[in-house]
């Protein structure tokens, strides 16, 4: 009777505390979802930012001698070896790009070592895990500047991660190049050391697709549109923006949806956009939600003249599994390197990334990107002479770099001035299609998008 | 829009999160353990079905009862090996245990087959069918019949057989079931295989309608607790009742406030455990009624 007791007493308490974290989970979702409004998300992020920044300010202090004592005039790098300090998501909902952009700091390591190191000097990465947790990569961007004592940073990958450690590399006046992060939200509090490597950030991310359908013969633009895009701080803007700059140019907006960060089923709002019969249908998609909406569009049988998507084509082969090969043909979107790019060491990028993860695997972007963060650094320390971050920043914000992705430059605040490639899939293989000079067919659109397969 | 069509849409959802969920409500109603391991264990499931398929070829639906099989071999094995050993220390240890369980699973799968999304796509994966204006996807059909043979199964299992019958008796009064001759730790080990098994066969469908890589058991298993605390924790009815309530709001709440989805649910968890704090079937403890 007695055990019967204690363990009913148990199950009392086990519910009341699984109970609790369904609440939890449900305050969390509240925060996360917001209501559409970005006042909501900028005030949970600023909440972070200040408890960062404080953070941050006592490391910073502490740091500022830190740093006067390592670094004289032309040694600010160390004794030896360079150590770059790095936060990924190898773990959690961003492990997948995270162990990405982990290879491709890696290839960039590989290669510079081999090359003779930078500044004459071999390099290390210092890599930590954020577990793709906010809190995570502030504490591990501060363990990489006050324990590590690293002379250089690299960024983490996506905008959530690298707006927080953005505010720990400002409190410190370190350097941080991020990968991938180009929400304009991070460029808010006008960073000088925070510089985004990639052509654009998020909002012109829209524009060569815009332009693509500016450039359409009349009778082959679209009438209407839908719009829909996960609450993501580097999704939304794209969609956003392209809705304005459609809405703008004549087309009607039939649809908008925003769904919350972490769905991977859009089968209703599938069915809700088909009803509409849009010519267009733009989509701010992570990877999972992208495939729910190609899929449950190819179920429900309705396949609009244009189909635009964020991100989740440029998963390669992974995108083609998932939504059903043939079903990608003549889906549009924005990307911000191609394997097949003439520019300087791409080639030698490709057969190092082969070398070290399988011949005949083609890089991911992220992949892609997190080596052009690497490359930007480098070019930017040797052009110093020194791993003076104040001056690092300086040059960044005065030079341009020519990466693999092409000649990158910055503003003031560190958003780049460039523009990024539209790229289609065309019969299995993916074409940049515009601008003119990356082109690899010449600029060939297919147009309308065939029907489902 | 029609209502009808999302509303179906939710249906055929509610129906997955029911086989998904019953196993960890079947678990915690006999063993007291809140199975949070069950996301990685329909992963798991998941990317050896699109392992076995991408290798062989074969339908995917014929490995249902191998991965079934497989699971409650696993399931069981970890009942032995690990949760009888700590099981006496109480449940914040159990759910601890399975937390170790769950992140060295994932770490696995991650080493054997990488961090990318896989996909199973049978000829019929895009495909559905019509009832009038309704379209039917045949994958979320196929998952729905399938929810409902395996709870039904479970059912009659739990209700007819010796075994079910010494299951349920041992989940009641495991004192009282122990002077009749009945093994806790045989039936906890066999509750424990039995909702392993659903991961296994949930594991199946999940990766022909979803991508899946190893860190998707964290959308799972936030889903599946959401799920199981709204039913009553340990009741299987309930566990259906609320997966189809979650499959309806989340369906009619993505149409038309999409943003809004989420709250609809944990809303109703919220208003619901304020009037029935132990959740729609839940039972009342003794300590509850006496206080």
């Amino acid at each position: 009777m007695s055990n019967s007791r204690i363990r009913k007493g148990r199950r009392g308490r086990v519910s009341a505390a699984v109970a609790s974290l369904a609440v939890a989970g449900l305050v969390l979702t509240a925060c996360s979802s917001g209501d559409g409004d970005d006042t909501a998300s900028d005030s949970q992020d600023s909440t972070e930012s200040s408890e960062t920044q404080e953070e941050a300010a006592d490391d910073s202090a502490a740091e500022e001698s830190t740093t006067e004592e390592s670094g004289g005039m032309g040694d600010m790098c160390g004794d030896d070896t360079i150590r770059i300090g790095i936060s990924l998501p190898l773990t959690g909902d961003f492990s997948q790009p995270g162990q990405e952009a982990q290879r491709g700091y890696d290839v960039w390591a590989e290669l510079t070592n081999n090359a003779g190191g930078l500044l004459g000097r071999p390099v290390e990465l210092v890599v930590l895990d954020d577990a793709s947790s906010q809190e995570q990569v502030v504490t591990d961007y501060n363990n990489l500047i006050s324990q590590e004592k690293v002379p250089l940073l690299l960024g983490t990958f996506s905008s959530l991660l690298n707006f927080p450690a953005s505010t720990v590399a400002e409190n410190n006046e370190m350097v941080l190049i991020a990968p991938a992060g180009g929400s304009p939200k991070i460029f808010e509090p006008e960073p000088k050391f925070y510089f985004f490597a990639q052509q654009a950030t998020a909002p012109d991310q829209a524009n060569p697709f815009v332009n693509m359908i500016a450039s359409l013969p009349d009778d082959q633009k679209p009438k209407t549109a839908a719009y829909v895009s996960m609450d993501d701080p580097f999704a939304l803007p794209v969609i956003e923006s392209m809705q304005e700059q459609l809405e703008a140019a004549g087309v009607e907006t039939v649809y908008t949806g925003i769904y919350p960060e972490g769905t991977t089923n859009l089968q209703p709002q599938a069915a809700a956009i088909a009803a509409q019969e849009p010519d267009l249908i733009a989509q701010g998609s992570v990877f999972e939600d992208g495939i729910s909406l190609a899929k449950s569009m190819v179920q429900i049988g309705y396949s609009p003249d244009f189909m635009f998507q964020t991100t989740a084509p440029s998963f390669g082969a992974q995108y083609v599994e998932g939504v059903g090969e043939g079903n990608e043909n003549g889906v549009f979107f924005a990307v911000s390197w191609s394997e097949k790019a003439p520019t300087e060491g791409n080639a030698e990028f490709v057969a190092e990334y082969q070398a070290q993860n399988g011949e005949g695997l083609v890089p991911s972007e992220d992949s892609a990107n997190a080596y052009v963060a690497a490359e930007v650094l480098q070019t930017a320390v040797e052009a110093v002479g020194d791993c003076d971050n104040l001056a690092i920043a300086d040059w960044l914000r005065a030079n341009s770099v020519d990466t693999i992705l092409g000649e990158l430059s910055w503003d003031d605040i560190g958003r780049p001035q460039g523009d990024f490639l539209l790229a289609q899939w065309q019969n299995g293989t993916v074409e940049i299609v515009a601008p003119e000079v990356a082109t690899t067919n010449g600029g060939e659109l297919i147009v309308p998008k065939p029907g489902w397969q | 829009m029609d209502l009808l069509q999302v509303i179906a849409f939710g249906v055929l959802l509610g129906g997955v999160y029911a086989l998904l969920a019953s196993g960890v409500t079947l678990i915690f109603g006999v063993l007291d353990v809140v199975n949070v391991a069950q996301g990685s264990f329909l992963v798991f499931s998941a990317l050896f079905t699109w392992q076995i398929w991408s290798l062989l070829g074969l339908e995917p639906l014929l490995l249902v009862p191998v991965m079934g099989l497989l699971m409650f071999v696993i399931g069981w094995a970890i009942y032995r090996g690990l949760l009888v050993r700590v099981a006496p220390q109480g449940p914040g240890m159990t759910v601890l245990l399975m937390f170790g369980v769950a992140i060295a699973m994932e770490g696995v799968l991650n080493i054997v087959f990488g961090n990318e999304f896989k996909s199973v796509t049978p000829p019929y994966f895009t495909s559905s069918f019509k009832i009038g204006e309704i379209v039917i996807p045949y994958p979320q059909m196929i998952s729905g019949v399938l929810a409902v043979v395996v709870l039904g199964g479970i059912y009659v299992y739990l209700r007819k057989s010796w075994a079910g019958r010494a299951l349920r008796a041992s989940a009641q009064n495991k004192d009282g079931a122990a002077l009749v001759g009945i093994s806790a730790t045989k039936a906890s080990s066999l509750a424990f295989g039995i909702g392993a098994m659903t991961a296994g066969v949930g594991g199946v469908l999940l990766a022909i309608m979803y991508p899946v890589y190893p860190a998707t058991q964290y959308d799972w298993i936030a889903r599946l607790l959401g799920i199981i605390v709204l039913g009553g924790m340990g009741s299987i009815p309930g566990a259906i009742i609320a997966s189809m309530l979650l499959g309806i709001s989340e369906s009619i709440a993505s149409a038309y406030v999409p943003q809004w989805a989420p709250v609809f649910f944990y809303g109703a968890i919220l208003v619901i455990l304020l009037f029935r704090p132990h959740g729609l079937l839940g039972e009342k403890t003794r300590e509850d009624v006496a206080a």
